[in-house]
């Protein structure tokens, strides 16, 4: 097919009131006719199992039915840009956000962001994590001027939404009622599985510090300068559980 | 901001004799074994942008790998993540490392 025609091919794929390309023919060099809406309806529909597949929990709150016309209605105007399905829905957050469909569901965006850092660190690169003993080998005193870096699977969601708690209320049998408060989530790896974990407040501008290369005192007042009163210990104590933390990128 | 300086030290210092006391064995417990995957039963290091798990074409591939429980690798019966033994016909053995036999003829 020469390129005029792969575009024409494309939209007519992803727009269901497209004509057939009429330079589509089969085995016999008739028009291609239904034999094309077949290919078409397999394409909406392999694309709407992907995301029905990998974004559970906003399936399970939305209703199977809404999710999936509300699917529908993305795949066609976000057709995937990589063929890599692992990388498929990274604007269903902010497609959720702005359908006027979801308006009483205001919180339906950060979930299906959380879902997807989930799958996100899940394909994320592996990492040497720092063992016990260099960290605890470093002199505290140059504990402040120090710098880490983050393993590559680590993800921070800032919500204004309790969106760990509504996650584990559609994914896990007996968990508690979402309390309606601001939820921060880290996601981190430390061995095959993504693990969330709920965040103090500050923690996700310590760990955004961290990442974005400060040293550990400028992380501090990052994170001082959000919550008064930041203690870092216990977010330093779940990055090092995690398996978070790594040598730094080599400054140039 | 001298004050801060020497509470981030003591805070970091804190964190790591809580995690030195009690650190996780879990992830230790299983190993990446490779050349045990029954086709298209491999497990995945998911590098960057890739969806291998259950990629692998040939029973026993070398380049793919399975969980195993940690010590078990190495062996002409290596024993998964659940329990279940895996017996290796023609005395093959796994392997922790990528290995060049059983690769799929076209790459």
């Amino acid at each position: 097919m020469s390129g005029t025609d792969q575009g024409l091919f494309r939209a007519a794929v992803m727009n269901p009131a497209a004509a057939v390309p009429s330079s589509l023919r089969d085995g016999s060099g008739r028009p291609a006719g239904r034999r094309f809406a077949v290919y078409r309806n397999n394409v909406a529909v392999s694309l709407t199992e992907a995301l029905a597949e990998d974004f559970p929990a906003c399936r399970a709150l939305l209703g199977d039915e809404t999710f999936r016309a509300m699917a529908g209605a993305y795949l066609r105007q976000h057709p995937p840009a990589s063929p890599l399905m692992a990388r498929y829905g990274a604007e269903l957050g902010a497609f959720m956000d702005a359908a006027p469909q979801l308006s009483r569901m205001r919180w339906i965006g950060d979930l299906a962001r959380f879902e997807f850092a989930l799958r996100d660190s899940y394909h994320a690169a592996d990492a040497t994590p720092l063992g016990a003993e260099t960290l605890a080998a470093i002199p505290p005193e140059s504990l402040p001027e120090r710098r880490f870096g983050l393993a590559p699977s680590v993800r921070v969601l800032r919500s204004d939404w309790p969106v760990l708690s509504i996650w584990r209320r559609a994914t896990e049998a007996g968990a508690p009622q979402a309390q309606p408060v601001p939820e921060d989530v880290l996601i981190a790896r430390p061995a095959y599985d993504p693990e969330p974990h709920l965040l103090g407040p500050g923690d996700a501008a310590f760990v955004d510090a961290l990442g974005a290369g400060a040293p550990l005192g400028e992380a501090a007042e990052a994170a001082l300068a959000v919550a008064g009163a930041h203690d870092a210990t216990a977010i330093l104590t779940l990055l090092i559980q995690t398996r978070s933390l790594t040598e730094p990128e080599p400054r140039p | 901001m001298k004050t801060n300086k020497a509470v981030i030290a003591s805070a970091f210092v804190a964190a790591v004799s809580a995690t030195a006391a009690a650190t996780p064995a879990a992830a230790a417990d299983n190993v990446k074994c490779f050349g045990v995957s029954m086709a298209g039963e491999n497990d995945c290091a998911a590098g960057p942008g890739t969806t291998c798990a259950g990629t692998s074409k040939v029973d026993y591939q070398g380049n793919a790998w399975t969980l195993v429980q940690d010590g078990t690798c190495e062996t002409d019966s290596p024993v998964l993540a659940d329990g279940t033994e895996v017996m290796l016909p023609d005395g093959k053995m796994g392997s922790l490392e990528a290995l060049e036999r059983d690769l799929p003829m076209d790459s």
